[in-house]
């Protein structure tokens, strides 16, 4: 087992691991930029190292100042988080090069599934159902046009290395198409460098459901059942639920095979998530894997019983996993609510600032994933994601009533943030009444989404 | 505030402080990172090696060993090197030059600072020569000399283009006045690759100082440069020693050269090897004549009944001529380079002074034919027309566009020129470099030029400045284009005292292009249904393209002689 663990990021996640790593009893090393010094991960690693300005880049993406620092702590081990480096292969490769553990999968298999074409071509190769499409990349209108008519519109136009919605259009007939297909590429090559883009069938009205998967170095995979993460703004996930109100025990069975194969498929090891997109005849297609923990993770641990990052640094650790399928059972519902530094009166624009005052609920079943604090100071550098509340019933109403008493409690004084639109998803009967598609907010909460 | 408040598991004293035994301890290998020695960041080696050697961080280049050079530029296994073991040599006995030179040919495994040799580019085959940096400098002693020489000459003789990367300090200090005279020798043998019609490009990288920027590193028929790349005669050092000031920031980088006009583009080093094959392309494709006249001739484009639009409904008074000569909506020389050439490479500078904004020139093909293309310059708004000197040229523009006239020349390229001035660029430094001197020069030196020469005046033709590109076998007007001896607004203020009355000088000036073709002065008149504008151009520009089509399938099949005579005589006529 690892002596000291680097965190390579920042906020909630990096404060969730650092626990982790102390209940384990491996010491832990924060790593911060300027913006950061009081922020919670740094006060509360056992050491904390200073690598650079607020610019990310700068800081939580910039590799060689953070693998100086692991060196520099004698930390045997990396854990990225998600977002900044998480994903990055490059890194991952560094991180081995220099004898250091990178705690996710090998760079060849964060390569492989990072480039959505690759991922696709080795998913439909391993017998996984995809969206029907454009298998081939395009770079040109007249030919991504050509593509589209033979799929059938609607479809969806998406670049090879787009992510969160960037990227990203629909087109429902063949007279908006030129116009979305060029504004996407063009995002695409501004954000990405990267023209490449891809046509594939639009699924309407899909929930958004992903498999959680654990996968050791002696090619066991088990599945942890599903997220489902329908409810979404622009591509951005809002709040999450396990399990599925649209997901029987035996849909869960057949999407966890799928899954556990499609990871096996490409040998991977550690935690991963299979996206697909489940439409309302139960078809389920492979969207993308994410080659790293997620944001949503607890909604998985509160209904296992497992903690997932415990389980990361086992794995990485080399240890075989502990659990096999037959041991994994789901447990009661839970939901995840993601609450963030925005105000969604004004088209959801990042609000930075000093938080003045918190008030945080409790009480049996509630969950804070936070690095908040009263008297803290949000930096405008960052994602704005200030705190996961996290709730777990015995069913799914028990766990919506509970969570909207949790948001009733929950008080963040001094900054705009997004509780009173998460009450409002709560309380609305649609979502109550589990009818929920990815289409929810833009259907019921338009004013939000203009 | 909560520092310091939070209970930790772990103290600073730790056993595997203790513990020198444990070998698997993290480390970043040796050479994993290399230091930017521009930006100072630390970069991985790895991503500089597949970036062509340049900072991903800074964008700064890094020296590139001579045979990663040639890897870079060289078609997988097409390079076969010349000249590869050379006999030493110590011509002044001078001590420790042995021993030092044996204990770099060790180090680096190169036998002299330059390697030489045979390869294709993208197919084109050339001779190449490339100084490597960790050689002594790449500092030219009698070996580097006398392997250029060779690699020349025999290019020379099995007429081939030669390409050599030129990176130095100079001359080599050890073999003293024997260095000195290596420059003569290679600019002797380039030389003689000239006489023979041959291609020389020469590409300077960082740094090229002393005796090889001041011999054939300077000599090239085409002078390419890498971005921020250090060229000059003497050092900087030596430059600030001598006169006591600091140099300003970007002195004798590319950049200055090439705003000084002594190179003729700066080429990043990821286009490299495709800007060289379309050079080496454009100096190598030459359709056989008679084939290519046929060929012209059977291609759709028509140059357009001459003369149709005498009969046009609406009767402009040449005033209103001048006017729409000078409109800022018409269509400046670029634009018809663009619409009737394909694949225009612009080149720069006069090699003496600067380079003149105000005339652009290159080659590009014609129906797949290599021309040499020139044109006076107009901005289209006020920062492009400060840039391009409102298309007045100066002598370092004539003097540009009479080298590349004289490459032309070199390289048997028929020549096409774009005259669109409202004259030669009035002033103090203009006067002081000569501009009476650069106009004379250029009719003095166009009369005698071997090619087809072709001169369209497509917007104004202001007196000497534009004769100075329009001494040509042939010479045209668009319709609405003026072509006189002064502005009228001058012609008016001297004639009448008054140049408010610049309309009425129009009319007794004679300067529309139908006054040109009564007086017999100009051979033909590009129509226009409507002014020139974006709208039109291409419509325009079809014309034109019929009519030079015309114009080649006349004067290719001439001699060199006939073509000399004939613009003789048509000036003589005159």
């Amino acid at each position: 087992m690892f002596d000291k663990i680097l965190i390579a990021n920042r906020g909630e996640i990096a404060v969730r691991i650092i626990r982790a790593c102390r209940e384990m009893g491996i010491k832990t090393v924060a790593v911060y930029s300027e913006a950061d010094k009081d922020s919670l991960h740094t006060l509360l690693a056992d050491e904390a190292v200073c690598i650079g300005p607020a610019s990310s880049t700068q800081s939580y993406l910039n590799m060689e100042r953070i693998l100086t620092a692991t060196v520099a702590m004698k930390a045997d081990a990396i854990h990225p988080g998600f977002g900044f480096l998480s994903e990055n292969a490059r890194f991952a490769e560094l991180c081995k090069k220099c004898n250091i553990t990178f705690i996710g999968p090998d760079a060849d298999i964060i390569t492989r599934m990072g480039n959505k074409s690759e991922a696709r071509k080795t998913m439909i190769e391993a017998g996984i159902p995809v969206v029907p499409g454009g298998k081939e990349a395009v770079h040109q209108v007249k030919e991504a046009k050509a593509m589209a008519e033979k799929i059938g519109f609607p479809v969806m136009i998406k670049a090879s290395s787009g992510g969160g919605g960037k990227g990203m259009r629909i087109s429902r007939s063949v007279e908006d198409f030129e116009g979305n297909f060029k504004n996407a590429q063009m995002e695409s090559e501004k954000g990405f460098s990267d023209d490449t883009m891809y046509i594939e069938k639009y699924i309407e009205k899909p929930r958004h459901i992903e498999i959680q998967i654990l996968g050791d170095q002696y090619g066991n995979v088990i599945h942890l059942g599903e997220r489902d993460c329908s409810i979404q703004r622009r591509h951005q996930k809002v709040l999450e639920e396990s399990p599925s109100a649209a997901i029987t025990k035996e849909l869960r069975s057949r999407m966890g095979e799928v899954a556990v194969r499609a990871a096996k498929a490409v040998g991977y090891v550690n935690a991963g998530t299979i996206e697909f997109l489940l439409d309302k005849d139960k078809n389920f297609y492979f969207m993308e894997m994410n080659t790293r923990i997620q944001v949503e993770h607890p909604v998985t641990e509160m209904v296992t019983g497992l903690d997932l990052i415990k389980e990361q640094i086992r794995i990485a650790a080399g240890k075989p996993l502990e659990v096999s399928q037959t041991d994994v059972i789901i447990r009661g519902h839970a939901i995840e609510c993601r609450i963030n530094a925005e105000n969604p009166q004004k088209n959801f624009m990042p609000c930075p600032g000093v938080i003045k005052n918190v008030h945080v609920p409790g009480g049996n079943g509630v969950r804070i994933d936070t690095h908040i604090y009263s008297a803290y100071q949000v930096p405008a550098n960052y994602d704005s994601m200030l705190m996961k509340l996290i709730v777990h019933g015995k069913d799914r109403k028990e766990a919506i009533s509970k969570m909207r008493s949790a948001l009733g409690e929950l008080i963040i004084e001094g900054i705009e943030t997004n509780v009173d639109f998460q009450f409002d998803i709560l309380s609305h009967e649609s979502y109550q009444n589990g009818d929920v598609d990815t289409d929810f907010i833009p259907k019921y909460f338009p004013d939000y989404v203009r | 505030m909560l520092k310091s408040m939070f209970k930790k598991t772990y103290t600073l004293i730790d056993s595997k402080y203790n513990n020198p035994d444990k070998t698997d301890e993290p480390n970043i290998p040796a050479g994993l990172w290399k230091k930017c020695n521009k930006c100072g960041q630390p970069i991985y080696a790895e991503d500089v090696k597949c970036n062509y050697y340049i900072c991903p961080k800074c964008k700064g280049y890094f020296r590139v060993h001579a045979y990663r050079r040639i890897e870079m530029i060289a078609d997988a296994g097409t390079f076969l090197e010349w000249d590869k073991e050379m006999e030493f040599k110590n011509p002044l006995d001078f001590p420790g030059y042995e021993k030092k030179l044996s204990a770099i040919r060790e180090k680096t495994g190169l036998s002299e600072a330059i390697i030489t040799g045979i390869c294709e580019i993208n197919g084109q085959k050339a001779v190449i020569g490339v100084c490597d940096a960790r050689f002594i400098m790449s500092s030219m002693g009698y070996a580097v000399g006398e392997k250029i020489a060779r690699a020349v000459e025999r290019a020379t003789e099995e007429k081939l283009p030669v390409v050599l990367f030129a990176c130095s300090g100079g001359a080599r200090m050890q073999e003293g006045i024997v260095s000195l005279m290596q420059m003569a020798k290679t600019s002797a043998a380039l030389k003689r690759h000239h006489k023979a019609g041959q291609l020389y490009i020469s590409v300077f990288t960082d740094p090229t100082t002393g005796g090889v920027t001041a011999s054939f590193a300077m000599l090239g028929d085409i002078i390419l440069a890498e971005p921020g790349a250090l060229i000059g005669f003497a050092g900087p050092r030596v430059i600030e020693q001598t006169i006591g000031q600091k140099l300003p920031e970007g002195f004798q980088r590319s950049e200055f050269l090439l705003e000084h006009g002594f190179i003729d583009k700066i080429v990043p080093r990821q286009e490299m090897k495709e800007v060289l094959s379309s050079i080496l392309k454009l100096h190598t494709s030459h359709p056989s004549f008679p084939d290519y006249v046929d060929n012209l001739e059977k291609s759709k484009e028509d140059g357009g009944k001459k003369k149709s639009f005498w009969q046009r409904k609406i009767k402009r008074s040449p005033w209103d001529t001048v006017l729409l000569s000078r409109n800022a909506n018409r269509p400046v020389a670029s634009d018809y380079i663009q619409a009737i050439f394909d694949d225009f490479m612009e080149f720069s500078g006069d090699r003496y002074y600067k380079d003149d904004g105000a005339v652009i020139g290159g080659i590009a093909y014609f129906h797949g034919l290599p021309v040499t293309v020139i044109g006076q310059e107009k901005g289209k708004n006020t920062k492009d027309n400060i840039k391009r000197n409102f298309g007045m040229p100066s002598p370092e523009g004539y003097r540009k566009a009479l080298r590349l006239m004289k490459q032309a020349e070199a390289f048997k390229r028929p020549i096409i020129c774009f005259v669109d001035t409202p004259g030669a660029f009035c002033g103090l430094e203009a006067e002081e470099r000569g501009q009476g001197e650069a106009i004379a020069r250029n009719l003095f030196e166009m009369v005698d030029l071997t090619v087809p020469v072709l001169s369209i005046v497509i917007g104004e033709g202001g007196s000497g400045g534009a004769l100075a590109m329009a001494v040509g076998n042939e010479v045209w007007m668009m319709e609405h284009s003026i072509y006189s001896i002064l502005s009228p607004e001058g012609f008016a203020s001297i004639l009448y005292k008054d140049s408010k009355k610049a309309s009425d000088a129009a009319k007794v000036m004679k300067i529309t292009a139908k006054d040109l073709m009564d007086l017999g002065l100009i051979e033909r008149i590009i129509g226009e249904n409507e002014p020139a504008c974006a709208e039109n151009l291409s419509e325009i520009s079809k014309e034109m393209s019929g009519a030079i089509k015309e114009f080649l399938t006349a004067y290719l099949p001439m001699t060199e002689e006939e073509l000399k005579n004939q613009r003789y005589d048509r000036f003589r006529r005159m």
